[in-house]
């Protein structure tokens, strides 16, 4: 019969995640009736499954060596640089280079249908535009320019997060270089992604591929209403004219 | 038998210029009881082949002869339910005002062996080519048919369509039988219903008709999506980092490659780093020729585009204005999609024929003079007529203000296509300064070629950049942020609106321009000035009546699935495709009517079950305005 502790280990060894012990044992538990014939790997491959779906306060270690300082909010600290790896879940995003309105009106655009096939609407013609970029503009009809806007991908970031240790610690995180995989349509609130040895400026963690691993995974509970809500949130924000 | 031809152009002007160059200008002109401006003009022409020499009466209609209307019973307004309108008998019949010149080819025709059809060669003119060989029919059952084909009225062009007499398109000729039915039963069905029922809804539209059109309706949702766009619009604040280099006197500003974010905190942090950091370093020195391409052949949607923002005539005008041209034998056809030359026209020759001309005749013997390039092509060919080009030159003074205008820009857009491109040097720095990269780029402009006579087009050179080696690191003399506000777009401008029918499917090259006249003439639409002098632009705005038709619309299908509002292009987008199919023998008339009313059918039913939605927007745009 496997042990937790192996469980553990080997959930640790393969995603560099910590799991709390309480809920190891519950998750063992709730599986026990089949649990007998199942090899440890195979036990510890829906453990994971599990984990990317649940809530990281509840299921990980609080352990100091996987959890972000509680300074680190800290704008008086120019720069620091955060040892070891620890995860966080993700429980916003919103991209800074492109305005709300603008991210709105992409929303719209699919609330009308129009990013199906076929139900494009072309909004804007360059007129007078270099010769080359009139033709392709020209070309658009259907096309790969108006395709991008058409199906709500905003635009290209970089991207703001707010991110969550197990200890329940929040934290901004800044898209400093481009990631793959962080985007509002590919990014489910509640994945949980890697920090490893980040620097954080001004108490906002700088994420660029070398620091950042993405695990993953998505909590159904705020997964869905943050999509839900995302258009009343930005127009809330607009609603003050400014943002600052 | 006499051997007698019966020439039948679509408009007088083209039935005297071809008269003119067949005869070599000798003939005779005789009236035509009942119509002032048909005329007959009586000569003779040898056409070669298989009917030699004849004598010939060339004559004209004066564009179509008959109209499609519904029977007699069906006319009243209130006749019947706007519904039965899809499927109620129509008939077609000549125009009242147009039975004099239809009585006049019958008669010609009984003492013609053959008939020979001059109208201009697009799909409206096959079709009145059809109209023309049903009266010559008519009056001559025996008579043979031919068409013409030629795209603009010079007399060599001319002459040789004369000798190359082809048959009619009868599938182009169907197609636009098919528009004209589909036009008539769904404008009448839907002007009819939406009129009944808004007049009593509020008193400014008591008296009014509600007219509905496939192409309208669409081309009103343009103007209105983006006033709408523009009056949601909320401002934002961004911020983004300009860094500055002075050296060798002079001073390099360096742009953001993020160009500017929405986060003031993030930005300051940004620069911060770059401060940091102290030095930046240069990671990229490019420098290479570069050009400014020459235009392509001009198109009708591109003449009117290019010229209501150039010369500031509408687009309804430079039609004319161009027809007129054209009727003259100054240029081509006006009325083509095709953006590339044939093979077979002679270039040079159309360039020679420039010489003479105070601003560009020298331009012109410099190309032949060897600077002459072969035009690039475009993707677009109509097969049926060439770029739009002068044919010949003419004296300014015999010009009015707005001819001149509409050819000056159809000359310098062929001699511009005739020339090399601009050529020019490009330089582009990156560097990196932090976490951050910037950019800065330089133009040296070597040779203008078609800049020296396209005069709509600019490209001048930057300010000339000091020199960077690549790896080289400086310390840039200032780096600050800067802060800025989104702007709303602005209100669509009748170039944008055309590019935009264009690129939506809505309405062909030929008749944008009256679909946009349609929608002013409705009140649908007003004309807004932005700006004031030379720099003064024309801005559609709807009108109350207008917001209120399109919102009314997109609620009335509001949570349907798969049914699209009258106001989105598609609909007619879907219309004008299957006009294509009927050109190109794949789908017949019938098959095209049936389907499109189908199509409308459903909005149709889906409008009179929710007339209220309709009839609430107006309340909601119309009655405020009264009160206020």
């Amino acid at each position: 019969m496997t042990s937790p502790d192996q469980i553990a280990a080997q959930i640790l060894s393969t995603k560099s995640l910590p799991v709390s012990q309480t809920w190891l044992n519950a998750f063992l538990s709730s599986s026990s009736t089949a649990q007998r014939n199942i090899p440890a790997s195979a036990l510890a491959k829906s453990a994971i499954f599990r984990l990317l779906a649940s809530d990281i306060r509840e299921s990980l270690s609080k352990h100091r060596s996987y959890v972000l300082p509680v300074d680190i909010h800290n704008p008086a600290v120019q720069e620091r640089r955060l040892q070891g790896s620890i995860p966080v879940q993700v429980l916003d995003i919103e991209d800074i280079g492109t305005s709300l309105w603008s991210q709105i009106e992409a929303i719209e655009r699919v609330e009308r249908g129009e990013a199906i096939r076929g139900r494009e609407i072309v909004r804007t013609i360059a007129i007078g535009e270099d010769p080359e970029a009139s033709e392709n503009n020209r070309a658009n009809n259907n096309p790969a320019n108006g395709a991008a806007s058409a199906s709500g991908n905003s635009g290209y970031g970089p991207h703001r997060l707010i991110l969550q240790d197990a200890a329940g610690t929040m934290v901004m995180g800044i898209e400093m270089q481009r990631i793959d995989g962080i985007a509002l349509e590919k990014l489910a609130i509640g994945a949980k992604l890697l920090l490893r040895n980040p620097s954080v400026a001004r108490g906002m963690l700088l994420l660029s591929p070398e620091s950042v691993t993405l695990l993953g995974g998505k909590i159904e509970a705020l997964d869905k209403p943050w999509r839900e809500g995302r258009k009343a949130r930005l127009l809330e924000k607009t609603a003050g004219v400014e943002r600052e | 038998m006499a051997r007698k031809i019966l020439c039948v152009a679509e408009k007088p002007a083209i039935a005297r210029a071809v008269a003119t160059h067949l005869s070599g200008g000798s003939f005779q002109t005789h009236a035509i009881r009942g119509n002032q401006y048909v005329k007959n003009y009586e000569f003779d022409f040898n056409f070669g082949g298989a009917w030699g020499t004849c004598s010939v009466t060339m004559t004209s209609v004066v564009g179509h002869l008959t109209g499609l209307d519904f029977d007699r019973e069906y006319k009243g307004w209130m006749s019947c339910p706007p519904g039965a309108l899809f499927e109620a008998p129509v008939q077609e019949t000549v125009d009242k005002d147009k039975l004099p010149i239809a009585d006049n080819i019958r008669n010609q025709a009984k003492y013609s062996k053959a008939l020979f059809i001059w109208t201009d060669c697009d799909r409206e003119g096959e079709h009145i080519g059809s109209e023309v060989r049903n009266q010559a029919k008519a009056g001559n059952a025996q008579i043979e048919v031919k068409r013409a084909k030629f795209s603009n009225t010079e007399s060599a062009h001319v002459r040789r369509a004369a000798l190359e007499p082809v048959n009619l398109d009868e599938y182009q000729a169907s197609a636009v039988a098919a528009r004209i039915e589909l036009d008539l039963r769904i404008g009448a069905a839907f002007t009819r219903l939406q009129t009944l029922q808004l007049q009593t809804v509020v008193a400014a539209l008591k008296e009014k008709v509600i007219s509905y059109g496939s192409c309208q309706f669409p081309t009103l949702g343009f103007v209105v999506d983006r006033y709408l766009r523009v009056q949601n619009f909320k401002p934002e604040t961004f911020w983004g980092i300009k860094v500055i280099l002075s050296r060798e006197g002079k001073k390099v500003n360096f742009l953001w490659k993020r160009v500017h974010l929405f986060d003031r905190a993030v930005v300051t942090m940004m620069l911060e780093r770059c401060l940091l950091a102290k030095q930046a370093k240069v990671t990229k020195v490019n420098q290479k020729p570069t050009s400014k391409w020459r235009p392509l052949p001009l198109t009708t949607v591109d003449l009117q585009m290019m010229g209501s923002r150039f010369l500031r005539l509408d687009s309804q005008t430079i039609m004319k204005v161009a027809e007129a041209l054209y009727t003259k034998g100054f240029i081509s056809y006006p009325r083509t999609e095709t953006d590339q030359f044939d093979k077979g026209i002679d270039l040079k020759k159309l360039v020679e024929k420039q010489y003479p001309d105070n601003s560009w005749g020298q331009y012109a013997r410099e190309l032949i003079d060897g600077k002459f390039r072969t035009p690039r092509s475009g993707r677009h060919n109509d097969k049926a007529h060439p770029p739009i080009h002068p044919v010949s030159w003419v004296s300014p003074n015999q010009l009015n203000a707005n001819e001149k205008k509409v050819y000056e820009f159809v000359v310098r857009r062929f001699l511009a296509c005739c020339s090399d491109d601009a050529k020019g040097q490009s330089t582009e720095i990156e560097i990196q300064y932090g976490d951050e990269f910037f950019h800065t780029n330089g133009l040296i402009v070597l040779e203008r070629n078609y800049l020296d006579v396209y005069v709509y087009d600019k490209w001048e050179s930057s300010q000339q950049l000091p020199n960077f080696e690549r790896g080289e690191l400086f310390e840039p003399t200032e780096a600050n942020i800067f802060d800025g506000k989104t702007t709303p777009p602005n209100y669509l401008t009748e170039p944008e609106l055309i590019g935009l029918m264009d690129a939506n499917g809505i309405g062909t090259d030929a008749t944008m321009a009256e679909h946009i006249a349609k929608i002013k003439e409705r009140e649908y639409v007003a004309i807004n000035q932005r700006g004031g002098g030379r720099s003064s632009v024309q801005e559609f705005i709807p009108t109350r009546l207008g917001v209120a038709l399109v919102e009314g619309y997109d609620n009335v299908v509001e949570g349907l699935p798969n049914s699209v509002s009258l106001s989105k292009p598609f609909l007619r987008k879907e219309m004008e495709l299957r006009m294509v199919e009927i050109c190109s023998g794949t789908k017949t008339r019938q098959e095209v009517v049936q389907q499109s009313l189908d199509m409308y059918r459903e909005v149709f039913i889906h409008t009179q079950r929710r007339i209220n939605m309709l009839k609430t927007a107006c309340r909601k745009y119309l009655v405020e305005e009264t009160t206020s």
